[in-house]
């Protein structure tokens, strides 16, 4: 077979310049394979490792939703949790809010503004101020520039800010960015728990339950129980969240992206194929003489299809290896201008490599049955 | 070795071979002479199975290989036969050693080293040293050794010869019939056609085809 492959290279490298326009097709088809993959690769690794963050694989997690509006306040109590608790395959309940930020009032001298809070980050930006984890009981607060303005007209430090009544000491001052959402105004963390969580309605329950628990069941069951004994069964309304769901849609959004590409790849292919076929019909005339030299001392007709079919798969094979390290170029530089990471996985490689094997056999067998049939004794008068 | 009985041959209308008769022992060194668009050709691809559409009987070695598969008299023609064509019919893209090695890429033959019988024939030849040549950068007596080189590396047991010394001058013509006799000697099997009279000396047996028929000696080709 190595031998095979060598007298393949071989012809082929007889022709470089036909046969290296030839592959062009092929190397650009693979090309945007490679690149798409990448990309749609890249996206839904960037999806699904964003989903991982809150594992639900042994949760049920139940939703309550307000009925109107403008009134967040319900959510699960206490009492909720302990009849939660109590359903059969349930081993633990934990209220969340869906909402992490808590809203609050803040007062400079006589200025009143809503704003919204949250507790402190790792990492921040400032535009001001050195930015550091505050300890426990640290009555200080970073503010966005926006409520820096609304309350002092400038960017300003050590201030003395009152909110929801307790007073704040500005420590820096940050920018939010058209892209990157972020509260008014941080704190840290044990004032955050101790000050505005418990103001954030609890509006998740998540269950947890045991590997083999029905959780479609216990789902079911949780929001029966919820809308007969709920405390605020009047306010609103409970219903088991799905994120599976979510990644459904994704999954469905990326599948129509791999269709087109599909389409799109397969256009440029069935190009490049049709290419192929056509220089394996001129190579096939051109070596009639070859052919007939070849059958008169053994060669079979199969010998004679399958040579052909070699050369014709190892050219598509070359231009999908060159169309993979062109991907590589391109994907490299596709990544400086996306807002995630396009990845080139082993699973295109090998639909790659695989696509152009196919291009080859499909696009190759035509000619190459042409030269195996062809008639000896005319063959042989061929100089 | 072979016989042939009663062969015909026709191109649609035109008759190319009738009635053709012959038998060739083992061993034997036959020359075929005839005039141009006689018929020679013709009738040797037929005695070396590169033309199944005549009628008649042919046997080969007492086997007759009209009806077999064509996968079969690949391997028949690779193993068995080898081919000197009437002008040279080598690769140019490929150097000597490349076109005398063909037979053995397809060969089923039991074979010992590859390398070493492409190695023996070519000293057999004389064109040790010119391996890696192209046949562009030969004389025309060396690339009918190259050719001679092709058709017995593979050890056959019947050479066709189709005008091996047609393109050649007299001094090369008889370096070339040399290594033909040495390989009859050896006990292979040869069929030659030629249209030189000289040439045809080095051959046991002479037949002479005129307009498609066979004749046994020169004067009955004249009485007809
Ligand atoms: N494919 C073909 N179709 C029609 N006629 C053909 C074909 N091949 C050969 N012939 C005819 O058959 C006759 C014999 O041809 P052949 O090639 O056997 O001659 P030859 O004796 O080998 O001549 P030369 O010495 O010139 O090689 C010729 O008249 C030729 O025109
Ligand atoms: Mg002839």
């Amino acid at each position: 077979m190595t031998d095979k492959i060598l007298i393949a290279f071989k012809s082929i490298g007889k022709n470089k310049n036909r046969n290296f326009l030839t592959m062009l097709g092929i190397i650009i088809g693979i090309a945007s394979v490679i690149c798409i993959l990448a990309i749609g690769d890249g996206f839904a690794h960037t999806v699904t490792k964003g989903m991982g963050n809150h594992n639900t694989r042994n949760k049920v997690v139940i939703m309550y939703q307000p009925t109107t509006e403008d009134n967040t306040d319900g959510g699960f109590t206490n009492n909720d949790e302990a009849v939660l608790e109590k359903i059969p395959g349930v081993e633990h309940v934990k209220l969340t809010s869906s909402v992490v930020e808590a809203g609050a009032k803040a007062q400079y001298k006589t200025k009143n503004v809503t704003m919204s809070l949250n507790k402190q980050p790792k990492h921040l930006k400032l535009v001001k101020g050195n930015y550091f984890q505050m300890s426990g009981a640290s009555n200080g607060v970073y503010i966005s520039e926006d409520l820096a303005h609304k309350l002092f007209k400038k960017n300003v430090l050590n201030r003395l800010i009152s909110i929801d009544g307790t007073v704040f000491v500005v420590q820096g001052i940050y920018h939010i960015s058209d892209i990157n959402y972020r509260p008014d105004a941080y704190v840290s963390k044990t004032v955050f728990k101790q000050l505005f969580a418990n103001q954030i309605s609890k509006d998740e329950a998540r269950l947890s339950v045991g590997p083999k628990a029905n959780k479609k069941w216990i789902g079911k069951r949780a929001v029966k129980q919820m809308k007969k004994m709920g405390e605020q069964k009047n306010i609103g309304t409970y219903e088991v969240s799905n994120p599976d769901q979510v990644s459904k849609q994704f999954t469905k959004i990326l599948n129509d992206i791999t269709y087109f590409i599909a389409f799109i790849a397969g256009i440029s292919l069935l190009i490049a194929g049709i290419g192929v076929m056509n220089v394996m019909y001129i190579t096939v005339s051109e070596r009639r003489k070859e052919i007939g030299i070849r059958r008169a001392f053994g060669a079979t007709s199969n010998d004679i299809r399958n040579q052909f079919l070699i050369e014709s798969v190892v050219l598509c094979v070359i231009g999908g290896v060159i169309g993979i390290i062109f991907g590589y170029l391109l994907v490299a530089i596709i990544n400086a201008f996306l807002p995630f990471k396009a990845v080139i996985t082993a699973y295109a490689l090998i639909l790659s490599l695989s696509v152009s094997t196919a291009v080859g056999l499909i696009f190759g067998f035509i000619p190459s049955n042409k030269a195996a049939k062809s008639e000896l004794v005319g063959l042989l008068k061929e100089e | 070795m072979l016989k042939v009985t009663n062969i015909g041959k026709t191109y649609g209308k035109f008759t190319a071979l009738k009635n053709i008769n012959l038998e060739v022992a083992d061993g034997e060194f036959l020359a075929i002479m005839g005039p141009s668009g006689s018929g020679k050709s013709t009738l040797i691809n037929i005695l070396g199975l590169l033309d199944q559409s005549y009628t008649g009987e042919y046997l080969l070695k007492n086997k007759n290989y009209k009806t077999v598969s064509d996968n079969f008299l690949s391997r028949i023609r690779g193993d068995q036969l080898g081919f000197v064509f009437q002008n040279f019919k080598l690769l140019t893209t490929y150097n000597v050693y490349e076109n005398i090695e063909i037979p053995l890429i397809y060969s089923k033959k039991e074979q010992n080293n590859k390398r070493e019988l492409v190695e023996d024939v070519i000293e057999k030849v004389g064109l040790k040293g010119k391996e890696k040549n192209r046949p562009s950068e030969l004389s025309g007596g060396q690339q009918q050794r190259v050719a001679i080189a092709r058709a017995i590396v593979n050890h056959p047991n019947l050479v066709i010869a189709d005008e091996p010394t047609g393109a050649l001058d007299s001094k090369t013509s008889k370096e070339i019939m040399d290594i033909f006799t040495k390989l009859n000697q050896d006990g292979t099997t040869i069929i030659m056609v030629t249209h030189d009279s000289e040439v045809a000396e080095y051959a046991m047996r002479t037949v002479y085809i005129r307009d498609g028929r066979l004749y046994n000696d020169e004067k009955s080709v004249k009485k007809s």
